[in-house]
């Protein structure tokens, strides 16, 4: 299996029956369900809506209107930029970065412990247990989150700081954002952890007992030999809690106060309210393109392949 | 140095203690609310157990409409995604080496991409293919566009699954089986195929559970097929009684039943294979295993609340309970109309002397109409408003109605007091509040 790319000799490692119906899946796969339909996203974006035109605009020609928008806002508004929506996607892509971080912290101590130990009977129970919550519902799982912040004495917390007399009126965690938080960091946390305990099962215990038989402290251990050989699965862990979380939709809609949007419902707005898809296509590129940037840029920072993911 | 353990003991365990309550304490939370019988999810006013919540799921059509239509979805999505992630696996290894990481990363973008993107561009792409085909009907239904946006990026998982297999697979089996004159079809199916076989299941399983719990995807490819999870949504978002949570008791009892299960079943065959030994003082079906025990306990449990619910009714707690409320409820009216009446002196105590005001001024000079009201008493704007309006020709020299907050009675008086008084009024100015859109908009009349 040297250089098996030309077809004929691909046709001849697989026969031809088989050779096809491989190359026949691969390619409607990454034509027709990644490829073609990313950039047939993005030419939607380019044109006008046909509902909406300005004087003298076809709706078969390229604008970028729909990008300005995002930007400036409508034409002959007050402000010179749009404010509203640029505030949601700044707001949105810092505190998906918050929740990554935060994963991260939370998910580190574990994924050493499970990693460095045996894989006893406790173990494996322990990591049974982490998955069943990740199979329910993501919309499920925001919504056990709403009744535990529901913002009156009907919510878990809100009903018991209340009966032990801490605070008279209902605190309103949903408005606060700090349901939404804990929603989105709930919901992927255990992307964060798996890779990481992938990689750390993978490091040889006899390197951290060489360590610390030379005498390196506790944080100079996890320093020097730990964190290097864990990288690809943290940054693996974080490229696609960051992800997912700038792009979720559901915690967002459950846990979300009135006020604040995540960027996501302004697509989803676009899309549902105002039905101006080419708009609602325009925000999900620039949402897109954003996050790969940014974990791209932290990438490059880290010094860590595009391979590594997933792995 | 043994006081240091100790706390970092402490430490870990405090640790975990945050971490799987955070995971799991929330799951707990919901579970017990199916069995409170207040029609709001939640178990801080506890009322009573019921099992209610459970009937009311079973009876509402559109959850059973969209486990139906998940099922379909999910069953579709397993297929496509499945093959698809075994051919791209094991093209993965014969692509050829300089394009395999470009390869590579193609095929593992659907996982990083988000999915209310490739919810987007599936509808997007699919509906330009069908209008540049003068409008084919199959691609622009809900089913479809969902099984190929959701296969995009399962696929990807499977893909993974598939690629962790391959690593052990020995390719000397199928050259042998080759040489010894089988055809490539066949070679796969009686070599390839049963090892893979494990893979497969296992990527099977995890596609249509990610398929079954997908929401983002779906909600933009839908169509007129809502999903299970389509469906939660609305009634999470519009209209939440605990027959949600009592679905969640039931989709977490069936995956932990699922995940102990393999747990048990895994166990077994690495005991039969000797990998490992039985622990000693216990039966051996148990074989010292926490997660046997665990699922024989969940079984029984799951047995006792099907067996108990024929037989109990929550009905004579319930009553209880809205007595009690009731009474509750009573006292707090009488509280707030004792309340009341001390304000209600002290308030015509004041309003008695306002009232006098504008009566002397009206007569003076009949000069404005004017209506004094006090914020939030739209009623009273708005009379104060049309009475004015109409005042310009026989009567009524001012609607001025000077209510005090909140004693919407008072507004009444004012304008019985009014009416009656002297006539031609020069303009029937409505000086109201910023917030009273209505009688603004009147006295412009």
């Amino acid at each position: 299996m040297k250089k098996p790319m030309i077809f004929s000799e691909f046709f001849k490692n697989n026969g031809v029956v088989l050779g096809s119906i491989l190359f026949f899946l691969v390619a409607f796969w990454i034509i027709f369900l990644i490829l073609l339909p990313q950039i047939s996203m993005l030419d939607y974006s380019l044109h006008p809506n046909p509902l909406n035109l300005d004087a003298g605009e076809r709706a078969d020609e390229y604008t970028l209107k729909n990008y300005k928008y995002l930007i400036f806002g409508p034409e002959g508004a007050s402000d010179a930029f749009n404010k509203v929506d640029l505030m949601v996607f700044v707001r949105t892509i810092i505190a998906a970065m918050a929740v990554t971080v935060m994963n991260l912290i939370l998910c580190y101590p574990l994924a050493y412990y499970l990693g460095q130990s045996k894989g006893t009977g406790f173990v494996r129970l322990l990591v049974v247990m982490l998955i069943v919550p990740y199979w329910i519902n993501e919309i499920l799982r925001a919504f056990a989150l709403r009744i535990i912040f529901a913002p009156s004495d009907n919510g878990l917390i809100n009903g018991i700081m209340m009966k032990m007399g801490m605070i008279d009126q209902p605190y309103d965690f949903i408005n606060a954002d700090i349901a939404l938080y804990a929603g989105l960091g709930y919901a992927y946390i255990l992307l964060m952890l798996f890779p990481m305990y992938n990689v750390i099962e993978s490091l040889d215990r006899n390197q951290i007992e060489a360590a610390r038989d030379m005498g390196a402290s506790w944080t100079r251990i996890h320093r020097r030999v730990v964190i290097p050989h864990a990288k690809p699965g943290i940054a693996s862990g974080m490229t696609m809690v960051f992800m997912l979380s700038a792009g979720a939709l559901a915690a967002p809609q459950v846990l979300g106060g009135t006020s604040s949007l995540w960027f996501t419902q302004l697509v989803y707005q676009w899309f549902n309210g105002t039905l101006n898809w080419q708009a609602g296509a325009a925000y999900a590129i620039v949402l897109l393109v954003a996050s790969i940037v940014i974990v791209l840029f932290f990438m490059k920072i880290f010094k860590v392949n595009m391979g590594d993911i997933g792995k | 140095m043994k006081s240091n353990i100790l706390f970092g003991r402490i430490a870990l365990g405090v640790y975990f203690l945050i971490f799987f309550g955070y995971l799991i304490g929330p799951l707990v939370v919901m579970g017990m609310t199916a069995f409170n019988s207040a029609a709001f999810p939640s178990i801080t006013p506890w009322q009573c157990f019921t099992y209610e919540w459970f009937g009311e799921l079973f009876k509402d059509e559109r959850i059973l409409n969209g486990i139906k239509n998940s099922f379909i979805v999910g069953f579709g999505t397993v297929i496509l995604s499945v093959s698809i992630g075994l051919a791209a696996s094991l093209v993965l290894t014969q692509v050829w080496a300089k394009w395999r990481s470009t390869y590579y990363t193609v095929i593992i973008a659907p996982i990083l991409i988000p999915g209310v993107v490739i919810g987007i561009s599936t509808l997007v792409f699919w509906r330009k293919v069908s209008d540049s085909l003068g409008g084919v009907a199959f691609m622009n239904n809900g089913l479809f566009l969902t099984i190929l946006g959701q296969s995009t990026f399962i696929a990807s998982y499977c893909m993974l699954v598939f690629v962790a297999r391959l690593q052990r697979f020995d390719p000397g089996l199928t050259e042998a089986a080759l040489d010894l004159g089988a055809s490539h079809t066949q070679a796969f199916r009686k070599i390839l195929l049963p090892f893979m076989r494990p893979a497969i299941a296992s990527a099977a399983v995890l596609a249509f559970l990610a398929s079954f719990e997908n929401y983002n995807t779906t909600t933009f490819t839908f169509g007129s097929y809502p999903t299970l999870t389509i469906e939660l949504s609305q009634m999470v978002r519009y209209g939440i009684n605990p027959s949600i949570s009592a679905l969640a008791v039931i989709i977490v009892a069936i995956t932990v039943f699922g995940a102990l299960a393999v747990e048990v079943f895994r166990r077994r065959s690495r005991l039969k294979a000797g990998e490992i030994k039985p622990a000693k003082g216990l039966p051996s079906w148990l074989f010292g295993n926490i997660a046997t025990i665990l699922l024989v306990l969940l079984s029984f449990t799951v047995i006792a609340m099907v067996s108990t619910a024929q037989s109990y009714s929550p009905q004579q707690c319930k009553a209880d309970f809205k007595e009690a409320r009731d009474i509750e409820t009573r006292l707090k009216i009488e509280a707030l109309q004792a309340a009341r009446a001390a304000a209600n002196a002290e308030a015509t105590a004041a309003s008695g002397a306002t009232t006098d005001e504008p009566v002397e001024q009206g007569g003076s000079s009949g000069a404005f109409g004017g209506v004094f009201a006090p914020t939030n008493l739209e009623d009273a704007a708005g009379q104060g408003g049309d009475e004015s309006s109409s005042g310009a020709a026989p009567a009524s020299p001012f609607g001025g109605v000077f209510a005090p907050t909140n004693l919407e009675g008072a507004s009444g008086t004012g304008d019985s007091e009014t009416a009656p008084a002297a006539p031609a009024s020069p303009f029937g100015s409505v000086f109201d509040p910023t917030n009273l859109e209505d009688s603004s908009g009147t006295s412009g009349n």
